[in-house]
């Protein structure tokens, strides 16, 4: 009895004693991420890894719901004259919000101080530091939780139809569709998720496959009213009613996997976070190749697909005044977080690409790659890879564009070219101030 | 002059003495918590509505705001700014919306209300299962229909491909979507409003009924003359009710197609949550608001104003 009473105090001494020499720095960090893994007890983890190597910071996770619930948590903190987290996980495409806001600090200060930042920066998949840059270059975040969008084929209908590779650009995807499609709705080629409110994101890919991004190369320029842009688009809606391989209007997000699954449709294009979950309950072989939106270049390729997720900010509102130590704490937990044995381990844990090169050949993700092959097609189809939209008041743009684009495709609006010039002059005058 | 005062004065004195100020302060004070929390969270924010309708945020949060007088309702108005591009449209969904789903409901409760007032065969789990609906939380319930409605792999189509049929894109067909949106309200509601209806038929005296058919009036002739009108509180109750829930519909948008596609099942306040994450439309926002404080001003006062004229009526 009196050796568990002395283990009890010395346990209780040794322990406040580690509390005190922790307590020196500590960093808020909110993530959003909703994906089918247990992600509070990852990154408790990897909290806990990262205090190992670094003992006087701690960190304190928060899971804070959605990327909108997220955001406007940090919104209303700011708002109200808070501090807000000192690291968070946000949608790469708010960078413009935030540097409006002045509310976070560029990554690339810290960048610049690495031993060797050109190592350090060449190693990360230049696509998915599209989203991360100002006009200027400057990288003000980090990628931890990436995606693209992808195309997922069900292989063995695709061999009962003769189709020996998937799609390489669209005409091909088009017969490949028309080929697989039964009548009545009882099996659609090609299902592309327009419906539900936001199809911003699908669509992108159909634009940057016929070789215009919406986004342009400031946050000021943006391309709606452009001849590839409304060919895209003309594309999008022939999907599903001239050629009718799909719904007019496009599927709705969530049931769009569930119908690849079920058989109902032969070819969607998704996220690659849903491919963990394709390839774990798949009753057939699921492919996944490159998206084929465009129309066929030289060597008969029409690539193009977009990248989403989150990426790591630092914040430091104005009035928050964070110390240079807690912001270098901050760094370095953003660092950890991008680094590649942390990318290897998340992206084999998530389903998320990882986002560094070096991470691809770091175990758990290698070995998983080596037998999901699918993996590794994510991974290459960065290469024809561009930014997200974004711009300055990118909520309202995004608005815009998401009611445009599903008006036009659900055929609400009949006229693209008409519908598209009116959003672009919403657009130009709503960034008139920003120019 | 003089004595005219002074007798005031003292009758005033009496009744003073008659009822002590406490007595004189208690109505006051019994309704003093309610009034304080609707000043708080009713009244303080229309006010605050108003004013900051009338201004245009600054870019940053530490700027001050600009007035812009009736500007930002202006903006609202004109078909070809953002904030106006689709404001129109919203706002005769929103009553179209609004209008058909008391116009459906309602009756269908009352229907409800009327065939499970008699005796029936398990009358409990007919009344249960009719009242279900309001009892499961909004979120849960459009989920359900969202999976209903899916062009694949929802029960609706499914049923009508196994007739032949195309199937509809319930949520992306522009002609359809807004009426989805409104069967799953009705759906939700109908069974909530059923029991006022129930317990307002309880209410009137079997005796009524009695006489009525005394007198040689028919059941059609009982409803029309005696059911309705006796209902008439009722009612007028349920329609504030289902108008107000009508317009404050945002949950289910979310879960059904986010107001797309092109804004076709968009509806006012969804349109303002959809704004409100941007600082620098707050000014919108605050006029939209004020827009649609006075649509159910509107609504409930005529609502009050027809059911009080017919009072007078009767």
């Amino acid at each position: 009895m009196r050796k568990v009473l002395l283990l009890v105090v010395l346990f209780v001494l040794l322990t406040s004693a580690s509390v005190m020499a922790q307590a020196d720095i500590t960093i808020e960090f909110y993530f959003p991420t909703a994906v089918d893994a247990p992600i509070n007890e990852i990154i408790q983890r990897y909290a806990d890894q990262f205090h190992e190597l670094n003992p006087n910071i701690t960190v304190v996770p928060t899971y804070t719901g959605s990327y909108t619930q997220t955001r406007d948590t940090i919104r209303t903190e700011l708002n109200g004259g808070g501090a807000g987290p000192d690291v968070a996980v946000m949608l790469t495409t708010d960078l413009y919000s935030f540097i409006d806001e002045g509310s976070i600090v560029p990554m690339q200060s810290y960048i610049d101080t690495l031993e060797d930042p050109e190592a350090f920066v060449s190693d990360i998949f230049p696509a998915f530091l599209a989203n991360s840059m100002d006009e200027e270059g400057t990288i003000w975040s980090l990628p931890f939780q990436r995606s693209t969008v992808i195309l997922y084929y069900n292989a063995d209908l695709l061999r009962e139809a003769g189709i020996e590779n998937p799609p390489t650009n669209r005409d091909e995807l088009l017969a490949a569709a028309q080929a697989l499609t039964l009548p009545n709705g009882e099996r659609w080629g090609l299902l592309v998720p327009f419906a539900g409110g936001f199809p911003i994101w699908v669509f992108q890919p159909f634009a940057i496959g016929n070789g215009r991004n919406i986004t342009g190369e400031t946050p000021t320029t943006v391309y709606m009213n452009d001849p590839q842009v409304i060919d895209a688009l003309d594309f999008a809606t022939n999907l599903g009613t001239e050629y009718a391989v799909g719904p007019a209007g496009g599927s709705v997000w969530g049931d769009t996997p569930t119908a690849f699954l079920n058989g109902q449709a032969a070819m969607i294009i998704h996220t690659t976070g849903t491919m963990t979950n394709l390839l774990n309950n798949a009753t057939f072989e699921v492919g996944a190749a490159f998206v084929p939106m465009g129309l066929p270049n030289d060597e008969g390729l029409g690539y193009g697909t977009v990248t989403g997720g989150g990426n790591t900010y630092i914040f430091n509102p104005p009035g928050a005044e964070r110390s240079p130590e807690e912001l270098e704490a901050a760094w370095l937990w953003a660092e950890f977080l991008a680094s590649p044995e942390i990318q290897s381990d998340w992206g084999a844990a998530t389903g998320y690409i990882a986002a560094r090169a070096s991470a691809w050949e770091l175990d758990p993700l290698a070995s998983l790659a080596a037998e999901r092959p699918q993996y590794l097609a994510a991974r290459d189809q960065l290469a024809y890879a561009a930014a997200e939209f974004t711009s300055y008041r990118a909520i309202d743009t995004q608005n815009i564009i998401n009611a445009t684009l599903s008006g036009v495709i659900s055929g609400a609006e009949t006229d693209a070219a008409a519908a598209m010039a009116s959003a672009q002059e919403q657009i130009d005058a709503l960034l008139a101030e920003y120019r | 002059m003089d004595g005219i005062a002074r007798a005031e004065v003292t009758s005033r004195t009496a009744v003073n003495k008659r009822k002590p100020l406490f007595s004189l302060l208690l109505p006051y004070l019994l309704i003093a918590p309610t009034m304080i929390l609707v000043f708080i969270f009713t009244v303080y924010p229309s006010i605050n509505s108003v004013v900051d309708s009338l201004y245009d945020p600054a870019r940053n949060a530490r700027d001050p705001s600009e007035f812009v007088g009736l500007q930002n309702y202006a903006d609202l108005f004109d078909p070809d700014h953002y904030i106006g591009s689709a404001f129109v449209q919203i706002i005769g969904q929103t009553l179209i919306f609004a209008v058909a789903t008391v116009v459906i409901s309602v009756p269908l409760a009352l229907l409800f209300a009327l065939l499970l007032n008699r005796k029936v065969p398990l009358q409990g789990v007919w009344r249960f299962s009719l009242f279900y609906p309001s009892l499961l939380p909004l979120i849960g319930a459009a989920s359900i229909w969202a999976f209903l409605f899916s062009d694949t792999v929802g029960l609706i189509n499914t049923v009508l491909r196994s007739f032949g049929g195309r199937g509809v894109n319930w949520l992306g067909d522009p002609g359809f979507v807004l009426w989805a949106v409104i069967a799953v309200n009705v759906w939700k509601q109908a069974g909530y409003y059923m029991i006022f209806y129930l317990a307002g038929l309880q209410n009137i005296p079997r005796d009524f009924y009695e006489a009525a058919s005394l007198d040689g009036a028919n059941s059609w002739q009982q409803f029309r003359f005696l059911t309705l009108p006796l209902l008439r509180r009722t009612t007028l109750f349920i329609l504030v009710v289902a108008f107000t829930f009508a317009f404050q519909t945002v949950e289910q948008l979310q879960v059904l197609g986010m107001g797309g596609p092109g804004d076709r099942s968009n509806l006012l306040l969804y349109y303002i949550f959809q704004t409100i994450p941007e600082r620098r439309n707050w000014g919108y926002v605050n006029a939209m608001t004020v827009v649609l404080v006075l649509i159910l001003l509107v609504f409930t006062v005529s609502n009050f104003v027809l059911f009080e004229r017919g009072r007078e009526d009767e």
